[in-house]
C-alpha cells in the first residue's frame, strides 16, 4: 500500500477491442497522451495497443510482453473487469507478475460506448486511464493461501435426515461423528408406521437405515450427547461435545458441521380458538400414529370412533407458514381410519389442500375415494370435540364428533435457538435456521463449512428432508476433499492492532462471522479464511484500524483525484 | 480418465450449480445446453419469489462463473444423440449445431445485428418480439455472443446472397460456412437438468387464449414487464398502446388435466399481482384461485403481503367451469363462486396460470439416454428408495423441474444432492486398494 | 462573470462508486446497449456500496468533487446479505455532517439499481449530473488540505 520507491515500469495496454472502440476513441491519441501524463516522473510507462488481448493470440502476446518487458505492473485499457479480469489475472499469473499488481480499466461499456462524441470520449478514456495507472502503483502484492482440512464431518441429530447425511458421507477416508441427544436414532421419522405413498419402504426403510449406521464401522454414533462448544471454520472446526454424565467430554476436530435436529408440532393449545381438556378425545396426529402403530386408534373407552374430525392449518395463520406435510400426512391418517372401520366417518377440514409434489394428487384423489367428507373453510376453532368453523360463505357453523385429530404446525425442535447460538448461525424470524441464501444456497448457513438437512431448515416431510441431507453430503463431498486443500479469498480485511479499540462494531456488522474479538489483546481480528472481502467492517471501523488488502482507500482515491483533475 | 469427466445436460439453474460444484471438486464437466445462452427459464424473470430480488443480479454471478471456470466445457447450441456404455463408462455423443459465429473471435459489439435485412418474431421473448437472423435472444444474454437462424438467413437458406453480417463483422467472426459438428465425450456420469415447460393452454379453448389478445401466458407476462424485454417494461397490452386497469390471474390452468398441482404457480401468481401493483398502482388486479399452495416457510407471508392489498383473492370452486370471453373491447371471466353460483368479472387482461409440464423433447432424450419417464413425462426416479436423484440407468442422476414441478430451491437442492451422488459413484468406480494389490480388476 | 454564466458554463465532476454486483452490472448493461450517458460521472468500483466510508465519501468531496453517486443493489438483494443496509445508514449521517460542513446534501446521492436495471441506471445518473450542473461547483473544494 505505499508508493512506488523503486523505479515502477508500467506496461499500459489499450486493446482496440472492435470497431466500437477504435471508432469511439481516437486510440493514437490515447497513446500519445499517456506518457505526458503529470506526476510520473519516476514511473517508466509502456503505452501500447493490441487489437483483442482476450484472443488466443492477445493472450499469448500478452504474456510474451510481460516477460520480456520485465513490468512491475500492467494497466489494461478494454472492456469490463466482470468480462475479463480473470482471464487477465491469470495471464499475470503465467507471466510470473503478481496478478494483484495489474488492473483493467473499463473503457468501452462505461466510455467509449456511452459518450457518443469522440474528443469527449477520448478525454474520458484518457481520465479513466490515468486513474487506473496511478492506482495501480499503490497496490500490493497479495498471494493465495492454500490451507489444510479435515475431511471428517459432526452431524448433530439422529433422525431421517442425519442418518442419511452420515450414511452418504462416511467412508474409508472420512470420518463421521452422528451425535444424538436422546437415547436412540430415528428422531419423529422412526414413530411412524407407514410412510407416505411418495416414500416407498415404508417404517422399515428407517429401521434398515438405522441398522446400516449400526453397521458402518466410519460412523461413531455419540448418543445422549449435545454439542457444547464449536469454533473454526470451513475445514477446520473444533467442537467438544458432552455426554450426559458430569465431566464426559470428547473433543472432535471436523471439516465440516450438519445441522439436522428436526422440528416438532407445536401444541395446538398456543393457538386462539383451540380449546381442550386433557381429558377430551383430542389428539395430534404424532398421538394417532403411535397409537396406530401399536395396533388400534381408540377412544380412551377403548372403542373405535364412530365420527372423527381430521382439523388441518392449526396454528398456519399465527406462525405465518403452511407446514406443507400435514395435508398429505391427514389423507394417510385417514386412511388408517377407514381401514380400521370403513363405517368411521371421516371429515377433514382444511382451509387449503397443499399437494405441491407430482405424486400428491395421485394420492389425494385416491384417499377420498375412500369416502371422506371435505369441509373447506375459511376459519378452524375447536372446543373441545366441537370443531367450530367459518364456512365460505363466511357463515359460522360448527360441528360435533366422537375424536378430533389435529394438525398442528410444525416448528423447530426444542434447543434451536441455542444451538444457533452455540454455532453462530443465524436463524429466520421463524425460528428455524437460515438459509444462506433461500435459493442458489438452500443448504449451506450464514458460516461457512456449516450446512443445514432436514426439517430444522423448514417444514419438509421425509423425503425431502432426505433430500436436503444428501445435498449438504454433496456439498460437503465437492468441498472437502481428503487430502486437498482450501484456497479462501485473497482481498480480505485486516485489523491493525494499534489502532483498534475494541469497539467490536466490525464484528457485528460482518455478515459472515469473519471477525473474531481476542480477549487478551482486547481488539478484533479478521479471519481471513472466512472474510469475503465486502469491506462493511472497512466502513464501520471508527479508529481506522480496519484496512482492505485491495481497494483500499488509498487506491480508491487515486482514482478520485484523476477523475477530479 | 474418463472417471473425471461429467456431462451435465442442461444449463439453467440445477444445471449449473451442479457444473460449478462438480468443478469445484475436481471434475471435468461438459455442459451441454441445446439454446444459443444459458441460464434456463429464471433468467426469464425480472424479479424471483419469495424475496422478488432481481433475478439477473442473482443468476449472472453464477452464469459468468460457470463460463469462466477453466474446469466446465459449455456447449451451447448442443445436444445428446446418443448414450453408449454402462456403469459409469459411458460415451456420450453430442451434437453441435453450427451457431455461424466464432465463439473466441466474437467480442459482444452487436455491430452485425443492424445490417441484418431479416426480421423474425423472437421465440425466446415469447413472439412478443422480433429478432433479426443473426441475433441473441436478448439483451445481456451470456455468452454474449450471436448465432445465425439457419432457417431465415437468406443466405443459408438458399433464399438470396446477403453477406451482410459477415462484412459488418471487424473480426471475421461471422462465419456462414460453419457446420454442425459431433463430438463423443469419454464420461463416468451424467446429470440430466433440462427444465420443465409450460402447460400449452390453447388445450383449453375455453380460456380463450389466441383467440384474445389480452390473454396471456406466464412467460409472455414475464417478459412484458422485464426491463430487458421487448417492451422494455412496459406494460402495454398486446397490440395496442393501453396499460391494463383490470387484470385477472387464473390459477390451476392444467392441473386437472396433468393431474397434479405445480407447487410454484400460486407464488409467481402472487408475484404477478405485485409486479402489477409496482407498475400500474392504479390497476385492479384480482387472483382467481383454488387450493393456495404456499409449501414453503417463507411463502404464507408473501402471499399475506399482497392478499387484499395488491391483489383481491376470489375463490374459484370450478375450474371446468371457468370461461375467458370478449366482452367489447375487454374480457370477461365467468366463473362459480363457493355456492356453485355464476359470476363475472370484467377485465382488460388475464393471464394464466398453467402448470408445470415436461419439457419439449423430454421424451426423446429419455430414450437417448435410456432412462423412464414417469406417468406425466418426466424423468423418473428410483421406487426403492426414498428421495432418489437416481434414474432407472446406473451413473445417470437428474436434478430440477426435468424431474418434476418445484421451485428453484427445492431445484439447486437436488443439484447439491445429484453431485454428492455422482461423487460417491465415480469414487466407486476407482479400483480399491486390496483389488489394485492384488493385480487389479479383471 | 455572473454566477448565472458560471453555472451555465459548468461542467460538474461527478464520482460514482458503484457496487460490483449490480449497478457495475447495470452499468455495463446501459453500455452494451449504447445508451448516451453523461460523461461527468466517473465510475469507481467496489465490492459492495457498504465498503463506503465516511472518509471516502468527506475526502472526495474535499479534493472537489461536485456530486458523489453511491450505487448498489436493492434491499434484500446484497451479495452479501445485508451491507447496503449498512450503507444507507451510512449515507444518513453523512448527510447530517455535510450540512455541518456548509455542503448541500443533494450533493450525495444513494441509488439503487439492479443489474438488469440498465436503462435506469442511464437515467440516475444523467439526472444526477443535471441536477449538480444545477446547484453549481462544490463550495468547499480544497479548503481542507486532504
Amino acid at each position: 500500500m505505499q508508493e512506488a520507491s523503486m523505479k515502477a515500469k508500467i506496461g499500459v495496454y489499450v486493446c482496440e477491442c472492435g470497431p466500437n472502440i477504435g471508432q469511439s476513441i481516437d486510440i493514437p491519441r490515447v497513446l500519445e497522451s499517456i506518457p505526458a501524463l503529470d506526476g510520473y516522473e519516476d514511473v517508466e510507462l509502456v503505452p501500447k495497443s493490441y487489437g483483442l488481448l482476450c484472443s488466443p493470440d492477445g493472450k499469448e502476446y500478452l504474456k510474451k510482453e510481460i516477460q520480456e518487458n520485465g513490468y512491475t505492473h500492467l494497466v489494461i485499457a478494454a472492456c469490463s473487469p466482470r468480462d475479463h479480469d480473470s482471464t487477465f489475472m491469470g495471464i499475470c499469473k503465467q507471466a510470473g507478475l503478481n496478478p494483484y499488481l495489474y488492473k483493467i480499466i473499463n473503457i468501452r461499456e462505461h466510455c467509449g460506448w456511452i459518450i457518443h462524441d469522440k474528443d469527449a470520449a477520448t478525454e474520458k478514456a484518457i481520465q479513466y486511464i490515468s486513474g487506473g495507472i496511478s492506482r495501480v502503483l499503490y497496490q500490493s502484492e497479495l498471494f493465495e493461501r492454500q490451507l489444510e482440512i479435515t475431511p471428517d464431518v459432526l452431524v448433530i441429530g439422529g433422525g431421517v435426515a442425519g442418518i442419511e447425511t452420515a450414511l452418504s458421507l462416511a467412508g474409508e477416508d472420512r470420518k463421521v461423528y452422528l451425535v444424538e441427544r436422546a437415547e436412540e436414532l430415528g428422531g419423529s421419522a422412526a414413530r411412524f408406521a407407514s410412510l407416505l405413498p411418495r416414500q416407498q419402504g415404508g417404517a422399515d426403510l428407517i429401521k434398515s437405515k438405522i441398522e446400516a449406521v449400526g453397521e458402518n464401522e466410519h460412523i461413531r454414533v455419540l448418543l445422549n450427547t449435545e454439542v457444547e462448544s464449536s469454533i473454526g471454520f470451513l475445514g477446520n472446526f473444533e467442537v467438544v461435545l458432552a455426554g450426559k454424565s458430569e465431566g464426559e467430554k470428547t473433543d472432535i476436530k471436523v471439516g465440516a458441521i450438519v445441522v439436522a435436529t428436526g422440528c416438532r408440532m407445536s401444541d395446538p393449545r398456543s393457538f386462539a380458538g383451540i380449546e381442550y381438556a386433557d381429558s377430551d378425545e383430542v389428539y395430534t396426529s404424532p398421538e394417532v400414529e403411535k397409537m396406530n402403530t401399536g395396533g388400534t386408534i381408540t377412544l380412551r373407552s377403548g372403542e373405535k370412533p364412530a365420527s372423527v374430525a381430521l382439523v388441518h392449518c392449526v396454528g398456519r395463520g399465527e406462525k405465518g407458514y403452511c407446514s406443507r406435510v400435514c395435508c398429505n400426512y391427514m389423507m394417510k391418517i385417514a386412511g388408517y381410519f377407514k381401514k380400521q372401520s370403513k363405517e368411521t366417518k371421516v371429515t377433514e377440514f382444511f382451509v387449503d389442500m397443499c399437494v405441491p409434489h407430482k405424486a400428491d394428487q395421485k394420492f389425494f384423489d385416491e384417499s377420498a375415494r375412500l369416502g371422506i367428507d371435505f369441509k373447506r373453510v375459511r376459519k378452524i376453532g375447536l372446543s373441545g370435540t366441537r370443531v367450530e368453523f367459518k364456512g365460505m360463505d363466511g357463515k359460522k357453523q360448527h360441528m360435533d364428533f366422537d375424536m378430533v385429530v389435529l394438525a398442528s404446525a410444525l416448528e423447530p425442535s426444542e434447543g434451536t435457538e441455542a444451538l444457533a447460538g452455540l454455532l453462530e448461525i443465524d436463524l429466520d424470524d421463524r425460528g428455524f435456521y437460515r438459509e444462506a441464501h433461500h435459493t442458489t444456497d438452500p443448504v449451506a448457513t450464514s458460516i461457512d463449512g456449516i450446512f443445514v438437512a432436514g426439517a430444522s431448515q423448514g417444514p419438509r416431510d421425509i423425503s425431502d428432508s432426505i433430500l436436503l441431507a444428501q445435498a449438504s453430503a454433496g456439498r460437503i463431498r465437492a468441498q472437502l476433499i481428503p487430502g486437498g486443500k482450501i484456497v479462501p479469498e485473497v482481498k480480505v480485511s485486516e485489523i491493525l492492532e494499534a489502532y483498534c479499540t475494541g469497539c467490536k462494531t466490525c464484528l457485528e456488522v460482518c455478515g459472515y462471522g469473519a471477525i473474531y474479538f481476542d480477549d487478551q489483546k482486547g481488539i478484533s481480528v479478521v479471519n481471513e479464511a472466512v472474510c469475503r472481502g465486502c469491506g462493511n467492517c472497512f466502513g464501520s471501523c471508527p479508529s481506522g484500524a480496519l484496512r482492505t488488502k485491495h481497494f483500499t482507500n488509498s487506491q480508491l482515491l487515486r482514482e478520485v483525484t484523476e477523475a477530479l483533475k | 480418465m474418463h472417471h473425471e469427466n461429467v456431462v451435465v445436460v442442461g444449463a439453467g439453474l440445477a444445471g449449473m450449480k451442479a457444473s460449478l460444484l462438480l468443478a469445484q471438486a475436481g471434475k471435468k464437466v461438459h455442459l451441454v445446453e441445446t439454446l444459443p445462452l444459458i441460464g434456463g427459464k429464471t433468467i426469464k424473470n425480472e424479479e424471483s419469489f419469495p424475496n422478488l430480488e432481481c433475478s439477473t443480479c442473482l443468476v449472472a454471478p453464477i452464469q459468468q462463473a460457470v463460463l469462466q471456470n477453466p474446469d466446465i466445457e459449455v456447449m451451447t447450441m448442443s445436444a445428446v444423440e446418443k448414450v453408449e456404455g454402462d456403469d459409469g463408462d459411458y460415451t456420450v455423443t453430442v451434437k453441435k449445431s453450427a451457431r455461424y459465429v466464432k465463439v473466441a473471435d466474437c467480442i459482444g459489439c452487436g455491430m452485425c445485428y443492424e445490417p441484418c435485412p431479416v426480421s423474425v418474431s423472437n421465440e425466446w421473448e415469447e413472439n412478443l418480439g422480433e429478432r433479426k437472423a443473426i441475433y441473441v435472444p436478448c439483451p445481456g444474454s451470456l455468452p454474449n455472443v450471436p448465432t445465425v437462424d439457419p432457417e431465415h438467413c437468406l443466405k443459408l437458406s438458399g433464399k438470396g446472397e446477403c453477406t451482410a453480417c459477415v462484412e459488418a463483422c471487424m473480426f471475421g467472426a461471422v462465419n456462414l460456412e460453419d457446420r454442425d459438428e459431433t463430438v463423443k465425450i469419454e464420461a463416468g456420469a451424467m446429470i440430466v437438468s433440462t427444465g420443465a415447460g409450460v402447460f400449452d393452454v390453447s388445450k383449453l379453448p375455453d380460456l380463450g387464449y389466441g383467440e384474445y389478445p389480452g390473454v396471456y401466458t406466464p412467460f409472455e407476462f414475464e417478459r412484458l414487464f422485464a426491463s430487458n424485454g421487448p417492451t422494455l417494461g412496459e406494460l402495454k397490452l398486446r397490440g395496442t398502446e393501453n396499460a391494463p386497469g383490470k387484470i385477472a390471474i387464473i390459477h390451476c390452468v392444467g392441473r386437472k388435466e396433468c393431474g397434479y398441482c405445480s407447487g410454484v404457480c400460486c407464488m409467481y401468481s402472487f408475484k404477478f399481482a405485485h409486479f402489477l401493483k409496482k407498475k400500474l398502482p392504479e390497476a385492479s388486479v384480482y387472483n382467481l384461485h383454488s387450493d393456495i399452495c404456499v409449501p414453503d416457510k417463507t411463502y404464507q407471508k408473501f402471499f399475506d403481503g399482497v392478499n387484499g392489498t395488491h391483489s383481491e383473492m376470489i375463490y374459484n370452486s370450478s375450474m371446468e367451469s371457468l370461461k375467458v370471453t370478449g366482452s367489447g373491447d375487454g374480457l370477461q371471466v365467468t366463473y362459480l363462486d363457493e355456492a356453485g353460483a355464476e359470476k363475472n368479472l370484467e377485465v382488460d387482461m388475464v393471464i394464466l396460470a398453467a402448470a408445470m409440464v415436461p419439457e419439449e423433447g423430454t421424451r426423446n432424450l429419455a430414450e437417448v439416454l435410456g432412462i423412464d419417464l414417469d406417468a406425466a413425462g418426466f424423468f423418473k426416479v428410483r421406487d426403492d428408495d426414498i428421495a432418489s436423484v437416481e434414474t432407472s440407468r446406473k451413473g445417470i442422476f437428474v436434478a430440477g423441474t426435468a424431474e418434476g414441478p418445484k421451485d428453484s430451491q427445492s431445484s439447486v437442492i437436488q443439484a447439491d444432492a445429484a453431485v454428492g451422488k455422482v461423487l460417491a459413484f465415480l469414487e466407486s468406480l476407482k479400483p480399491q486398494p486390496e483389488e489394485a494389490a492384488a493385480g487389479g480388476q479383471g | 462573470m455572473s454566477e448565472g454564466q458560471q453555472k451555465a458554463e459548468f461542467t460538474p465532476k461527478i464520482v460514482g462508486f458503484l457496487c460490483n454486483w449490480c449497478t457495475y452490472a447495470a452499468a455495463d448493461l446501459a453500455g452494451s446497449t449504447k445508451l448516451e450517458i453523461s460523461p461527468s460521472l466517473t465510475v469507481i468500483r467496489v465490492m459492495c456500496s457498504s465498503r463506503v466510508d465516511h472518509n471516502l465519501v468527506l475526502t472526495t468531496f474535499f479534493r472537489g468533487a461536485d456530486g458523489i453517486l453511491i450505487a448498489g443493489c436493492h434491499p434484500g438483494d446484497c451479495h452479501y446479505g445485508k451491507g447496503n443496509y449498512y450503507a444507507r445508514r451510512r449515507y444518513a449521517v453523512l448527510k447530517r455532517v455535510m450540512e455541518g460542513l456548509g455542503l448541500e446534501p443533494e450533493r450525495l446521492q444513494l441509488s439503487w439499481v439492479s443489474a438488469s436495471e440498465g436503462n435506469r441506471y442511464a437515467d440516475v445518473v444523467n439526472a444526477f449530473s443535471e441536477k449538480i450542473k444545477a446547484l453549481g461547483p462544490n463550495p468547499i473544494s480544497g479548503r481542507a488540505d486532504f
